[in-house]
């Protein structure tokens, strides 16, 4: 079972419905395409099938805005966990395009990334096999708040009310 | 000075807590050294030569005494009973067994302190001209605006990782002590025609294997819209910046590689943020919140209530003594408030590394801020401490305490008043010592008659081409650098900071071959010597270099050189 906490969706690699597609695949849904693969099919591809695509980390997101309302799922990608390029992408999907489905982080995805992840955009992590739910929970627990506003609190603490107590 | 708020104590706690967890993670082998390594590094832990070293963050260079006296603690309790200042006003300990290591940060959040982001490839700790607020020519203070940036940037969810570290300094005066030139992002604090505060922004300086002045990319941002910029500015990096080689990571290869291209990308980023974007315009900063943070940097009301009292100009009465003059010609600066002068604690002196302090020093230190200095210091980028709130009648009075702790070298500015790296007796990274360079230099040239008559010149030591200790900047710079496992130094002039006195910021010229280590303070000599016969009355060393040119300095140093390196020099 995949499990949440509270916003984030922890990917049990067995039971994932996504799939990336064969080149010869009949659409079908859960199907994860590559960016080259959507646009060779995006124009038969049915709208009532949910589908995904997986974006390397030096795509430019905003050049995908009129693909985005299609896309059930997009997976974003730490070839190593140290490369941030994604959390920008993710940004970027949420707070300027308005992205709503679900981004996940796949890769070398660790546990000490979640709160990272989480607060960039993303709502759904695929981590390395050798990687423990568990902590990865704990590790979006330390902190009660933060300075800079986030997708997740989009505020920065000097614009919330509670900063005017001392 | 800044003082915390209970969210401010709960972040910190919160940070040593989580780190708790990932060190016992690490040492019990859930977590392996490669995925330790750069969650230790945000929060200041390298592992060095010895030992791990813990860079502690003194934001924008501001301490109180109650913080000195725990960094002496923990030097004792954890370390070896001592602490080296650094360029960027840090602090670092050099022997804390890194099974200690989460108690030394819990010890440390005792004081409202910590070590987030020293290190990594992340937003690091926000410096500023050590004179912030006080000095006489200061246009804005730039404190309340250091402290927003620090909370900003304390731990930004997207650029934790960007291809390679980040330091930002600002400044608010006509003079720049900040280096502004050669950081990541330079900020000056200025006033356009209406009087409204703003930035001019300077990207892409930055010393290491390629030394570059940062790059005006902006000549006004109203100082509301700073984070916003900024924030641009670091997107527009974590994506485009090089990932594919250590040595051009860093913004100002991207600066320099796009142009006028990266400013266009910028520009339209910041313009993306605020009319695009969800929440975009939430962080510019409302004139409550400036008001807020600018509160906690108002003058203590004691100076104010002294500030009434006639400056006493001449200070020194008729008949004081020799050294009481010369320590107030160089280590005792103007200040804003009438009546009140700021004064420099050396941290320059025999028998110890420059910017280190012992655990006792550190106390004596904080004591002398209690008694003179209204509780507060300041660490310079000079690697010394200074006192902001001194009055001029307890001059005499700290003079002699400050002589007494060992403090009063008269040397600020002058020679041996130098910035050095801790270097190879301590670093990993460094190729060659910096330390034993420092101390042959500062005994060859041990005659404050001599140093007096040299008189402002910037002499820097990097032990490697990090370039922690500045060299490129440095009038004469020293490098280490290894040939065949051993030592050797090549040796620059003519380099700035950006200073009035040390012109636009450039980096220095090298002069020849590297020299051995026995040569260096022989070489220097021979720079110094020719200084002296060329100068013109009134000249400064750096003068003479810009307009004699470096070739006469090459060769009286190379005339210097022994055995093979005045072969390789000939060659």
């Amino acid at each position: 079972m995949s499990t949440r906490t509270p916003e984030m969706l922890f990917v049990d690699a067995a039971q994932d419905p996504w799939r990336p597609l064969g080149d010869d695949a009949v659409p079908s849904a859960h199907a994860l395409l590559t960016l080259a693969q959507w646009s060779t099919r995006r124009d038969s591809w049915p709208t009532s099938v949910p589908v995904g695509v997986i974006l390397g980390n030096a795509v430019d997101v905003e050049t995908l805005a009129d693909e985005l309302p299609r896309w059930s799922m997009v997976a974003l990608q730490f070839p190593k966990w140290t490369d941030g390029r994604a959390y920008s992408q993710a940004r970027l999907l949420r707070a300027r395009l308005r992205y709503t489905g679900q981004i996940r982080a796949t890769g070398e995805v660790l546990v000490d990334m979640q709160p990272l992840l989480q607060r960039s955009g993303f709502d759904a992590a695929l981590m390395r096999a050798d990687q423990s739910v568990d902590v990865a929970r704990r590790a979006l627990r330390f902190f009660a708040g933060h300075y800079q506003g986030d997708l997740l609190q989009p505020l920065p603490r000097f614009a919330r009310a509670e900063a005017c107590t001392p | 000075m800044y003082s915390y708020s209970a969210f401010d104590r709960q972040f910190v706690r919160a940070r040593a807590a989580q780190f708790r967890d990932q060190l016992q993670r690490h040492l019990s082998g859930q977590l392996s050294e490669d995925e330790f390594r750069p969650l230790r590094l945000q929060n200041g832990w390298y592992v060095q030569r010895h030992a791990p070293m813990l860079r502690v963050a003194v934001p924008y260079g501001e301490l109180s005494s109650r913080q000195l006296r725990q960094l002496a603690w923990i030097a004792r309790r954890f370390d070896r009973g001592y602490g080296h200042f650094t360029t960027r006003q840090n602090l670092q300990f050099n022997w804390i067994p890194l099974h200690q290591a989460a108690d030394a940060l819990d010890a440390l959040a005792e004081v409202d302190m910590h070590g987030i982001q020293t290190s990594g490839n992340c937003v690091r700790n926000i410096t500023t001209d050590a004179l912030a607020g006080i000095a006489d020519d200061e246009v804005v203070d730039p404190r309340p605006y250091c402290e927003i940036l620090r909370q900003w940037s304390a731990l930004h969810p997207e650029f934790a990782f960007l291809p390679r570290k980040f330091k930002i300094a600002l400044t608010g005066a006509a003079e720049d002590r900040a280096a502004i030139g050669w950081h990541d992002i330079g900020l000056q604090l200025v006033k356009n025609h209406a009087g409204e505060v703003g930035f001019r922004v300077f990207v892409g300086g930055g010393m290491g294997r390629t030394p570059i002045v940062g790059t005006l990319v902006s000549s006004f941002v109203p100082w509301a819209q700073i984070l916003v910029f900024i924030e641009a500015i670091l997107r527009v990096y974590n994506r485009y910046g090089r990932r594919d080689n250590l040595y051009k990571a860093r913004i100002k290869i991207l600066v320099k590689a796009e142009g006028e291209r990266f400013v266009a990308a910028v520009q339209r980023e910041f313009h993306a943020i605020l009319e695009r974007d969800a929440a975009g315009a939430e962080h510019l900063i409302p004139p409550s919140e400036l008001e807020r943070v600018a509160r906690h940097f108002e003058p203590p009301a004691v100076v104010l209530a002294h500030a009434t009292q006639a400056d006493d100009g001449s200070m020194a009465e008729a008949g004081a003594p020799q050294a009481f003059r010369r320590w107030l010609e160089r280590n005792v600066h103007p200040h804003r408030v009438r009546g009140h002068r700021a004064v420099t604690l050396s941290l320059k002196r025999a028998g110890q590394a420059p910017g280190d302090a012992t655990a006792d020093q550190m106390d004596a230190a904080a004591e002398l801020a209690d008694r003179f200095s209204q509780r507060e210091l300041r660490v310079t980028h000079d690697q010394n401490l200074l006192l902001p709130w001194v009055r001029t009648s307890d001059l005499r009075a700290l003079w002699e305490a400050a002589r007494e702790a060992g403090f009063a070298t008269p040397t600020i500015g002058l020679l041996t008043d130098l910035i050095a790296c801790p270097g190879g007796d301590f670093c990993g990274l460094a190729n060659a010592r910096s330390i034993p360079i420092a101390a042959a230099i500062r005994e060859r040239f041990d005659d404050f008659d001599r140093l007096y008559d040299i008189g402002d010149i910037d002499l820097h030591i990097s032990g490697c081409i990090n370039s922690c200790g500045h060299h490129h900047s440095g009038h004469i710079g020293i490098l280490g650098v290894d040939k065949d496992g051993a030592e050797w130094y090549q040796v620059t002039i003519g380099g700035s900071d950006g200073s009035t006195l040390s012109g636009a910021a450039t980096p220095g010229k090298v002069i020849g071959p590297s020299f051995a280590a026995d040569e260096v303070p022989d070489a220097v000599e021979a720079l110094i010597d020719t200084y002296e016969l060329h100068r013109i009355a009134g000249e400064r060393f750096i003068d003479t270099v810009r307009r004699v040119g470096v070739a006469a300095f090459r060769a009286a140093a190379d005339a210097r050189r022994r055995a093979t390196a005045q072969t390789e020099a000939a060659a």
